[in-house]
């Protein structure tokens, strides 16, 4: 057994600009590292990424001090481990089946995408990310949710004061102050659609929630619908974001793709490349071995599907380039064990069989002129922060 | 060990040398059997694993895999099953495993 090595130099500014090729060393040389700047423990490789998360006894989600439950004014299913989760989890997960998907959201969600593809003005140059990406998620997860009433930007406005309240390990005041007006916002909506659920019920996650056989108690449903709200628009909005630029810097690729009609490989490919959510941390209940290294109980274990994705051991040396035509191997952006992602089918429908050819359905001449303009960032969750197109 | 048969909607079959122990989801992953995905490992999350078992056998599903498999993919059928919830053992010997319609 080795020590556990410290890592003192890397920062959280550097993660947010540019983690992989930190990440890329870490997995050749301390695939298992304490990052002192963050005081948690760093695993890049794949095979333990994986592992942990299918170990929830030894691995738990159950973080009692996470500012998530402050953010959420609740502690969520994303921090529960065993029955208790699995019994908030399933109250919601027939709204985002497959199902329901091909029955319910499929067609409006096409009407949706057409409306507002064709809002896009063509021969323009436009933010590809603020103007469709966001307000797009944002549309769909209104009408999943069973909150068609919300505005695109109330959604996106709740949806960022969750996560920047739940991410704020510094306890600002004033993130709290930002997260706990959301919440008023969306219980004053919550309140107010309810008879509208229990009189006309339909597929909607509040709906089956409220419907349900043995329904859970509502300030649980309150929780899960804020946490389906903090975690739905952002991984597709910045995933739509990651795969169109993808494309558009690999236009051999992307004429491959319109010649097979691949669409949703090129969906997987941008999720596996750039993780929408790169990081999940989980809490050690008991002293345990990772690769090489004892970690004690109560450590802070932080997951990093983000370096997963391109480690050489699945992907060989060119994981780091987007390629839709690589030899298929799992990835981990969804995760895996109990919290794997309850809308991956939501969002590999929508994006990858509906939104991607649409769009460049309507603009197959759609270029990026200037790629070195795209700002990427982030640390847990990351994306472009714009993408400039120029439509056609 | 046990044998089990892997059938494949357009009836390619394969058979495998199961370890005992191990869920037939597992086993299907070890000897890369199309159709399979299995996202979350095996914790009843995704329903990526869901098979047609008509053999009384594996005994029936619990409510729990009842409630994943209604958000299965294909078809669901009394057979329906999720393969990470069988666990292999040598009575189990012979077992036939039919895999579902893949999507679209
Ligand atoms: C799609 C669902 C989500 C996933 C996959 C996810 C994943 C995670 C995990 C596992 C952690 C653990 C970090 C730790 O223990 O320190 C985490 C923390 C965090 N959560 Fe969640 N979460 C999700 C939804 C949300 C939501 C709904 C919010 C906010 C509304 C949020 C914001 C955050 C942020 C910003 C962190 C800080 C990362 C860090 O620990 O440094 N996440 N997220
Ligand atoms: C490309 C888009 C998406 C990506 C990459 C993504 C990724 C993830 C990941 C990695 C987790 C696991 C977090 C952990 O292990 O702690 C997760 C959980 C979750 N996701 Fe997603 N997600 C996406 C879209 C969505 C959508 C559209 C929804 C809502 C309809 C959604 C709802 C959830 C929920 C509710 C959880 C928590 C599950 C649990 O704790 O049991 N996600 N997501
Ligand atoms: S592997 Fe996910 S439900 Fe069986």
């Amino acid at each position: 057994m080795l020590d556990l090595p410290v890592n003192e130099a890397v920062t959280l500014a550097d993660l947010t600009r540019d983690p992989y090729p930190i990440y890329k060393r870490m997995r050749a040389e301390t695939p298992v590292v304490r990052v002192a700047q963050t005081n948690r423990i760093f695993v890049t490789r794949a095979e333990h990424t994986k592992w942990i998360k299918e170990t929830p006894e030894i691995f738990s989600s159950d973080d009692p001090m996470t500012p998530m439950k402050p953010a959420f004014q609740a502690h969520t299913l994303m921090r529960k481990d065993g029955d208790e989760h699995r019994a908030e989890r399933m109250a919601m997960q027939p709204s985002f089946s497959p199902k329901v998907i091909r029955t319910d959201w499929g067609e409006l969600y096409t009407k949706l995408a057409e409306d507002y593809v064709s809002r896009l003005p063509r021969g323009e140059t436009v933010d590809l990310f603020k103007d469709l990406c966001g307000p797009i998620a944002a549309r769909i997860l209104a009408h999943m949710l069973g909150l068609e009433e919300a505005s695109d930007e109330e959604m996106q406005r709740w949806s960022q004061r969750l996560i920047d309240g739940a991410g704020n390990f510094g306890e600002d005041p004033e993130l709290f102050r930002l997260s706990d007006e959301a919440n008023a916002e969306m219980n004053a909506l919550f309140e107010r659609v309810i008879p509208r659920h229990t009189e006309q019920p339909n597929n909607s996650a509040f709906s089956v929630m409220l419907n349900g056989r043995n329904p859970i108690p509502m300030s649980q449903m309150y929780a899960n619908i804020k946490i389906a709200i903090g975690g739905g628009i952002n991984e597709p909005r910045d995933a739509l974001a990651t795969i169109v630029y993808g494309l558009l810097t690999n236009p051999d690729q992307l004429d491959e793709v319109k010649r097979q009609d691949v669409w949703l490989d090129a969906f997987e490919e941008g999720v596996r490349w750039v993780a929408p959510i790169q990081v999940s941390g989980r809490r050690t209940t008991q002293e345990v071995q990772i690769g090489d290294h004892l970690i004690g109980p109560g450590e802070t274990v932080m997951t990093i599907q983000a370096s997963a994705n391109r480690d050489e051991a699945i992907y060989g040396a060119d994981g780091e380039e987007y390629n839709v035509f690589r030899d298929k191997h799992p990835h981990q952006a969804f995760g895996s064990g109990p919290h794997h992602c309850a809308g991956a089918q939501v969002a590999r429908r929508t994006l990858g069989q509906i939104m991607l050819p649409l769009l460049f359905d309507r603009f197959p001449n759609m270029t990026l002129a200037d790629p070195a303009r795209v700002i990427w960032s982030g640390f847990g969750f990351r994306g472009p922060l714009n993408l400039p197109v120029t439509l056609n | 060990m046990a044998k089990i048969t892997f059938v494949q909607p357009d009836g390619r079959r394969q058979t495998v040398e199961a370890e005992t122990g191990k869920s037939v989801m597992q086993v299907a992953l070890a000897h890369g059997i199309d159709g399979i995905l299995a996202e979350c490992g095996g914790a009843m999350m995704c329903a990526t694993c869901h098979c047609y078992v008509d053999d009384d056998r594996t005994g029936t599903a619990s409510e729990g895999e009842e409630d994943m498999l209604d958000c299965a993919e294909a078809e669901v059928r009394p057979t329906s099953r999720l393969t990470c919830q069988i666990k292999v053992s040598e009575a189990l010997d012979g077992l036939v495993v039919h895999l579902p319609e893949a999507d679209e």
